[in-house]
């Protein structure tokens, strides 16, 4: 099975959200869980990044790139850079693959590749 | 609403304490209560983040007021990340001006270095979005690091206008004997050197050692009370005339403009209409400069310089303690340290002694207003204080 991140689209003003919340950030409608998960696209253009040294103790590499992509719907996301010499502007393709893991768990997230 | 007055201050030193955190928590309101000429009071507040986390305490109000035989006064602990101290001032203030109460310490007290700088750094990480950043190894330097890259990119900042918040607040904190940082350095030793990749290595590219704040042990108190009480001491009267806060998006990735810090702009707004003055009758300010670009981004947000011109201002030495609107006199977050509960109440602590005109080596020339901003998270929970010298 592909693995997929969800935005969610609500039902009564179509508003998209990335990540989740309960209530509507579009309408306000206060209606509990009335939002359609949408798989978020993989194609997207980098806002900004950094390439980050001073790392979190279970991250078993000497640095990490993470960045703030525009899909391609219009939702950003935060995500791991696998890119050499990353540019603001670049356009970008991401993977869902293991970001983190930790003792007991495995967590995916957005992985993206020069595109 | 009752008028609201600062009476009393005080403070630890801000380098490693090898003192329980209620300690830490305690002292600076024993000093506070010393200032203020009182020894009872109605209620505490205690500001505080990692008690639980780091420092395996929990309860912590209860422990320090027991410590201080300040019983049976009622005491609670107040978490809002980083901008605890502030959040803990704003409620002081709303029980004295309430009514509820007419003489309340408030308290910020943090022991990070318990842990070393990673785990310190992992804490504080828990600040961020749990499925859509944390996992991803995000810390607070990357995000601050993602938004300088923006900010050069957008408005023309370079690391040597960074390198300048750096060395002036370093240069200040070598005034201020509680600062947890007493190094002189220069912009040409952090950045031109042939030595300046080995002292002042990259952290989250753009952002290198010198552009993020200390991890810190310390705590500072302030007294509110009411203007009878406030009468009492004898002291000039530092009134807290302005309080505002606001938040945003928990993601930073959901800010419309990756460039902006909405909830500084309106939390800063909100706590000048409600003092009734504006940014340019602010004599003296202590921004959260948790990263150096912070301190001129929040300068612009603040309404001090326009949007893209806070660091011309400070080429232009417009922040320096001689300067037009100087900014972080105590060293900030940078020099001063940030144990990050009690940050907002030591920023309120330089803003009183600056109106009181105590500030000795580093005083301010006659400052009326001074200003505080308390940035927590990633800019998604600010609280901003205005503080007036009445006689
Ligand atoms: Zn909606």
């Amino acid at each position: 099975m592909k693995r997929e991140i969800y935005a969610y689209r609500c039902r009564k003003c179509g508003h998209l959200h990335y990540p989740y919340r309960m209530v509507c950030a579009g309408c306000g409608d206060n209606e509990h869980n009335e939002f359609d998960p949408e798989p978020l696209p993989r194609a997207g253009t980098l806002l900004t990044f950094t390439k980050l040294y001073a790392l979190p103790g279970d991250f078993e590499v000497p640095t990490l790139g993470l960045g703030i992509v525009e899909l391609e719907n219009g939702i950003r996301i935060t995500g791991q850079l696998h890119i050499d010499d990353p540019s603001s502007g670049m356009k970008v393709i991401g993977e869902v693959e293991i970001v983190r893991s930790e003792e007991y768990e495995e967590y995916y997230g957005m992985v993206f590749c020069e595109a | 609403m009752r008028d609201v007055y600062a009476i009393g201050i005080g403070i630890t030193s801000f380098t490693r304490l090898e003192f329980p955190l209620s300690e830490i928590a305690a002292y600076p309101v024993m000093m506070a209560l010393k200032d203020a000429g009182i020894k009872e009071i109605d209620h505490l507040y205690v500001a505080n983040m990692g008690g639980a986390r780091v420092n395996h305490q929990t309860g912590l109000a209860s422990a320090v007021v027991d410590t201080l035989s300040l019983t049976p006064a009622g005491a609670e602990v107040i978490e809002n990340g980083p901008a605890s101290g502030a959040s803990a001032i704003k409620q002081g203030f709303l029980a004295v001006a309430s009514g509820m109460h007419d003489v309340v310490a408030v308290t910020g007290a943090e022991r990070m270095r318990e842990v070393n700088s990673i785990e310190a750094t992992e804490f504080v990480a828990t600040l961020t979005h749990p499925l859509a950043e944390y996992i991803y190894g995000v810390t607070l330097p990357s995000l601050a690091g993602m938004f300088t890259r923006a900010y050069m990119e957008k408005y023309g900042v370079t690391s040597r206008h960074l390198a300048m918040v750096a060395v002036k607040n370093q240069n200040n904190a070598l005034l201020n004997e509680f600062a947890h940082i007493h190094q002189a350095i220069t912009v040409e030793g952090i950045l031109d050197s042939p030595e300046a990749l080995t002292n002042n290595p990259f952290i989250a590219d753009p952002l290198r050692f010198f552009d993020c704040c200390p991890v810190s042990d310390g705590g500072a108190s302030v007294i509110l009370a009411t203007r009878e009480v406030a009468e009492k001491t004898g002291r000039p009267l530092v009134r807290l005339a302005g309080i505002g806060q606001a938040t945003d998006t928990h993601c930073v990735h959901e800010r419309e403009e990756p460039t902006d810090l909405l909830a500084v702009r309106r939390a800063a707004a909100q706590s000048f209409k409600m003092a009734g003055v504006g940014p340019l009758d602010v004599g003296v300010a202590e921004l959260h400069d948790a990263f150096t670009i912070l301190e001129i981004v929040e300068s612009e947000e603040v309404g001090f310089f326009k949007k893209g011109e806070g660091h011309l201002a400070l080429e232009r030495g417009e922040t320096q303690i001689g300067g037009k609107i100087p900014i972080n006199p105590s060293g900030g977050l940078k020099g001063r340290g940030h144990p990050v509960g009690a940050t907002g109440v030591a920023q309120a602590y330089e803003i009183v002694l600056q109106l009181r005109g105590e500030a000795g080596k580093r005083q301010v020339a006659d400052p009326k207003i001074g200003f505080t901003c308390n940035f927590g998270g990633f800019g998604n929970n600010v609280v901003c204080l205005t503080f007036a010298r009445e006689n």
